[in-house]
């Protein structure tokens, strides 16, 4: 999916949702910022991005996930629904197409609104019809395709969210997304030797964005936070016993190994993780 | 007040008094639908019970014991020992049936005569509620020992003495009915069939067939000030192969609607090739059944607290529907329940969202905190092991062998546990053999970064869901 003139439209367009305060206050349920971010418009009367939670703004290019982009998180779980709340509790429908195990008590918790959320959650092998038909009647669908996608099939599909207007949020391996997300390093607190109850994740976000900023951009995370939600963690208040170094770029597979990524739901797809334990 | 005509009761003794199991219902079901091959109109009376006027079908049968030999014998076919007794009035045929073997007929006008030699206490056991059940046994103490004793007293003096109760009972004894009879009618077919001679190996006359089918099921529904909650569409080919789709109608769609509906579903079917070709043998017949049948009460749209779906979404989902089936979009909803994988009820596109355990309880014994991202469909084979390497198990007091050390769950490479907390027990539904479980939960982090739910029921692990 190339940088086209309509890209190039909106990156110029003045762009009020890239808030660069470290922390948002945070208004409302859904943890979204009033008038901030999503709610901007351009000439054509619809908005150049869907908005994300505040926290997640720093990460993406344009504090949003651009309409008529694919976004890529390395593997489903808490990140792939965070993405799509945002979007959910601002009024856009949601779908999730292959993911039958999502946790909706989490999402809901993250900000999605269930009542506008399609779940489809075996697409069978007509997954790309599936999911170019969602992408007509949703603003975001999340989609984690069986397997190694042929470069024909997602090219389709990338045309496809080029005429429309959503977003597609894969977890897996996507070649032409705009944005890689992944989960470098995590770790849960609440829990001792026998007693207490899981409270919160902190973790570290490393977004990728194609074409810009070329090192990729890192933030730590609540994520969830003790409320349920995400909020930027700061890195004083980490809990103890997570590891700090941070991984080396050879671990990042989102060049040298993209296959990496594609692992069945459950496996350690996170390479960097077995690094980070070994050093 | 004229004699009652003459009514047979066929109770299945077998089914009594159990309308609390649906099993026991629908076999009873099965059975109300034998005898309505006998005789159409009939009224279930009670659980395990029912009744139908005798003139008519014992005319047609050759009599009241050919009729009730036949019924009894069809029961015995289906494996439901029945009992049949016929007599003036409904409430002397059932004494007759239940003093059958597997047949009592009182003969005509000798009613009078078969109630009054029964003892009073019947009253209680045949008639509804406890108050006759008390008047049964203070007609007992007072000497009345049989119905005839009862029917001998004055009929004013027995109103004035027992109320309305001992009015009832004392008609009864007299051999006259509370009440005539209430059959049910058999439900009229409402469904439409067209049959396809030859068969139909174009999709554009289906679908013209299917829009003029609808068109005839929409008359017949409004005919009857009836429409219908889903629709179901039938396909069947030339080679025996059958499509069956339900859709959602809720007396929105129109004609044109459903003929797209069946359009769709021949597109996503398993004959569906490119084109508009039906390859083996072509489309043999086309049905249209109404499923849900409800009266027609207009339709009113909600004015709040119902998400508006649009158009466009709709479309969509419908399109998926078609291509995968209506059991395949679904749109989660917020639920009850103690286990994480009853907290979301995931109910078809189209119906009506309603969750299936109340998510405003309190549901002592859930795990509370923080949501797993991961619910797995199902719980995932798993293996917790001590220190030494020995499976960690949990005894019925809910103690810990060892400390859990390592986690394997099938499909990963081992992990080192860095936190844990439990074991919390859950003993649900004890009463119900079918659903009892008894499990312990844990929650498990490992040295990867993840939290696990981990549960041990009947000596395995298991993993439900992942917290990533």
């Amino acid at each position: 999916m190339g940088t086209g003139l309509a890209d190039i439209g909106r990156k110029s367009a003045f762009w009020p949702g890239v808030s660069r305060e470290h922390k948002a206050p945070v208004t409302g349920s859904s943890g979204l910022l009033p008038a901030a971010g999503g709610t901007a418009v351009t000439g054509t009367g619809i908005p150049p991005a869907l908005p994300v939670l505040p926290a997640l703004r720093e990460l993406l290019p344009r504090g949003g996930l651009a309409r008529g982009s694919v976004v890529a998180a390395a593997e489903f779980g808490l990140l792939c629904l965070a993405l799509a709340a945002g979007a959910s509790a601002d009024g856009a429908w949601c779908a999730m197409a292959g993911v039958p195990e999502a946790g909706v008590v989490a999402a809901a918790g993250l900000g999605l609104v269930p009542e506008r959320t399609l779940l489809v959650p075996d697409p069978g092998t007509g997954w790309p019809q599936v999911v170019a038909s969602l992408l007509d009647g949703c603003e975001l669908v999340l989609l984690r395709p069986p397997g190694h996608v042929p470069a024909q099939i997602r090219q389709r599909l990338e045309a496809t969210l080029r005429r429309g207007r959503g977003v597609l949020v894969v977890a897996g391996d996507w070649p032409g997304a705009q944005v890689r997300l992944r989960v470098l390093r995590q770790r849960w607190t609440g829990l001792g030797d026998g007693h207490g109850r899981l409270r919160a994740c902190c973790a570290e976000v490393m977004a990728d964005d194609r074409g810009e900023a070329a090192a990729g951009r890192t933030r730590w995370l609540w994520l969830p936070a003790e409320d349920g939600r995400v909020t930027p963690a700061d890195p004083a208040d980490l809990p103890a016993g997570l590891p700090l170094d941070p991984p080396t770029p050879l671990d990042l597979p989102t060049r040298l190994n993209p296959s990496a990524r594609l692992n069945p739901p459950g496996h350690l797809a996170a390479p960097a993780l077995h690094a980070v334990r070994a050093g | 007040m004229s004699t009652p005509s003459r009514v047979m009761v066929l109770c299945c003794p077998g089914l009594r008094g159990q309308d609390a199991t649906p099993a026991a219902a629908r076999r009873f079901d099965r059975v109300v639908a034998v005898v309505t091959g006998f005789c159409p109109r009939v009224e279930v009376t009670e659980p395990g019970v029912c009744a139908f006027a005798a003139r008519g079908p014992a005319r047609y049968f050759g009599g009241e014991t050919a009729l009730a030999t036949k019924i009894i014998a069809a029961l015995a076919e289906l494996g439901e020992p029945g009992q049949a007794g016929a007599a003036e009035g409904l409430f002397a045929a059932l004494l007759a049936a239940r003093q059958a073997d597997p047949v009592r007929l009182v003969p005509p006008g000798q009613t009078v005569s078969f109630l009054a030699v029964q003892p009073v206490t019947v009253l209680g056991r045949e008639s509804t509620g406890s108050e006759s059940m008390d008047l049964a046994g203070l007609f007992g103490r007072l000497g009345l020992r049989t119905l005839g004793d009862l029917a001998a007293l004055p009929a004013a003096d027995v109103a004035s003495r027992f109320g309305d109760a001992g009015e009832t009972a004392h008609r009864l004894a007299r051999g006259l009915d509370a009440r005539p009879l209430a059959p049910r009618s058999p439900p009229a077919d409402l469904s439409v069939t067209q049959e396809f001679d030859p068969p139909e190996t174009l999709a554009e006359p289906v679908v013209f067939a299917a829009k003029a089918l609808a068109e005839r099921l929409h008359a017949g529904l409004a005919a009857r000030g009836l429409t219908c909650v889903r629709v179901q569409a039938k396909a069947t080919w030339a080679d025996g192969r059958e499509n069956s789709r339900l859709w959602r109608h809720d007396g929105l769609l129109t004609a044109a609607a459903l003929a797209d509906r069946v359009r769709w579903q021949l597109d996503g079917g398993p004959a569906a090739t490119d084109g508009d070709y039906y390859p083996p043998g072509g489309i043999a017949t086309l049905r249209l059944a109404p499923d849900q049948v409800v009266h027609a009460t207009g339709q009113q749209l909600a004015l709040w607290g119902e998400t508006v779906i649009s158009d466009r979404v709709a479309r969509a989902a419908m399109r998926v529907q078609a291509l995968l089936g209506h059991e395949a979009v679904l749109r989660p909803v917020l639920s009850g329940g103690r286990n994480i994988s009853d907290q979301v009820t995931a109910i078809p596109f189209g119906e009506k969202s309603e969750p299936r355990l109340a998510p405003d309880r309190p549901w002592p014994g859930r795990v509370i905190g923080a949501a797993p991202g991961l619910v797995f469909r199902a719980a995932r084979q798993a293996e917790v092991t001590d220190a030494a390497g020995h499976l960690v198990t949990v005894s019925g007091r809910c103690e810990l062998s060892a400390e859990p050390a390592r986690l394997s769950v099938a499909g990963d490479p081992p992990c080192r546990i860095t936190g844990w907390a439990g074991p919390w027990p859950l003993s649900e539904r004890w009463w119900d053999g079918a659903a009892a479980r008894r499990r312990a939960r844990f929650q498990l982090a490992t040295e990867d970064g993840r939290a696990w739910l981990a549960v041990v029921t009947g000596g395995h692990w298991l993993v439900e869901a992942g917290y990533w």
